[in-house]
């Protein structure tokens, strides 16, 4: 072999190299998302059942579920499932200095999230429903006495919603823990 | 000839996950802002997220905030750029941009708090002690500090991580103005 043939070897080579890494990347960040066997909503899965307010612990060194949460912030959530119907997301509005709704798609993207500020008679309030569910509720709607409700829609049969309320000084942790766990996501029956 | 090609494709496998892996524990390289030392992904968590944006997410099993919550800034480097040395004392002040409570708190590269034996994780704008012009002044280090202290628990990588609830600048936060963000200050290192 000439060292000009060598030349040549080592640069297909490491073109070769370099076509499959990137290959091997590219599909990696894609499937990751699709597979999702780790995410959020996976983890949240193993916390309890659909419909059901769970409290998340408290962020510290020993709680390694759910990286970057803010150990200032109370937090619990409910995993919804659209199967059986519209979901009623319902949580007061306690002396907490700030609380917060956010509505998750089954990939963990937030679709939707309403603060305290956004409270209507000291309640946060939103139903969730697919698309199906939005077109039949809105056929149903009385056009002289129009729904209250704020209907969210998700894109997802599945997903989750996650209440956070601060505590203003660590002491009030525990009142803005309470104050999480009044969040109720309940199935109500699909508009025929 | 057919080892070669064997062998290239080895390679290519390790390089691409060791990439992969490298590129998505750090957020993806889309929708993020820096401002100053600080960076802030301004499409973590929404449905328009681009592909490296939400493999990392689902990745790390983060549960984001919405822009409509809050925002998260990140700081793994001092005003000077250099990467933080948990041997140093850093000065972090004096002012955040507008909001109605924002947080300080220290994590490893995992995104967790870290153990320390005052219990501190991090501060609120609602309890921390202030200068008579209403500034702040938190000294991260290592060892104890009269005054705000957020201890570095181990000697480890560690970043800061700054949050700003029900803030006006969520929308517009690629625009926000390195002024208004806190200083980091390396100070005396051990």
């Amino acid at each position: 072999m000439s060292a000009r043939e060598g030349l040549g070897g080592a640069a297909t080579f490491l073109a070769a190299v370099a076509i499959v890494a990137a290959l091997v990347h590219f599909v990696v960040v894609l499937v990751i998302p699709v597979l999702a066997t780790h995410d959020a909503f996976a983890r949240l899965e193993g916390l309890g059942p659909a419909g059901e307010t769970v409290a998340l612990a408290r962020p510290g060194p020993t709680e390694r579920l759910f990286p970057y949460a803010d150990p200032a912030l109370a937090a619990a959530f409910c995993r919804y499932d659209l199967s059986a119907g519209p979901v009623r997301v319902k949580a007061p509005v306690g002396r907490a200095g700030f609380a917060s709704l956010s509505f998750h798609t089954r990939h963990g993207a937030v679709f939707y999230a309403l603060t305290d500020r956004a409270a209507t008679h000291g309640h946060m309030e939103a139903v969730i429903v697919t698309p199906a569910q939005e077109r039949a509720l809105a056929a149903h709607d009385d056009e002289d006495n129009p729904s209250q409700d704020l209907r969210i829609v998700s894109t997802t049969n599945q997903g989750f919603v996650m209440m956070r309320a601060f505590s203003e000084l660590p002491s009030l942790y525990g009142a803005a823990e309470d104050q999480v766990k009044t969040l109720s996501c309940a199935s109500e029956p699909t508009p025929k | 000839m057919f080892a070669k090609a064997v062998a290239a494709c080895l390679l290519g496998l390790a390089l691409g996950l060791w990439a992969s892996e490298t590129i998505l524990a750090n957020g993806g390289p889309f929708g993020v802002v820096a401002i100053g030392p600080w960076s802030v992904a301004t499409t973590a968590g929404a449905i328009e997220a681009d592909p490296y944006t939400r493999a990392s997410l689902e990745r790390s099993g983060e549960i984001p905030l919405a822009l409509g919550e809050g925002l998260k800034m990140i700081a793994r480097v001092d005003d000077a750029g250099r990467p933080f040395d948990p041997r140093c004392t850093y000065r972090v002040g004096s002012r955040v941009p507008a909001a109605r409570y924002w947080t300080l708190s220290l994590v490893n590269a995992d995104g967790y708090p870290v153990e320390n034996a005052a219990g501190r994780y991090g501060f609120r704008s609602s309890e921390i002690l202030r200068d008579a012009d209403g500034g702040f002044s938190i000294a991260v280090s290592a060892t104890a500090h009269a005054g705000n202290w957020l201890p570095i628990g181990a000697p480890a990588p560690f970043a800061l991580v700054l949050r700003l609830y029900d803030s006006p600048l969520s929308a517009t936060a690629g625009g926000m103005e390195k002024s208004a963000t806190p200083a980091i200050a390396r100070e005396n290192c051990a």
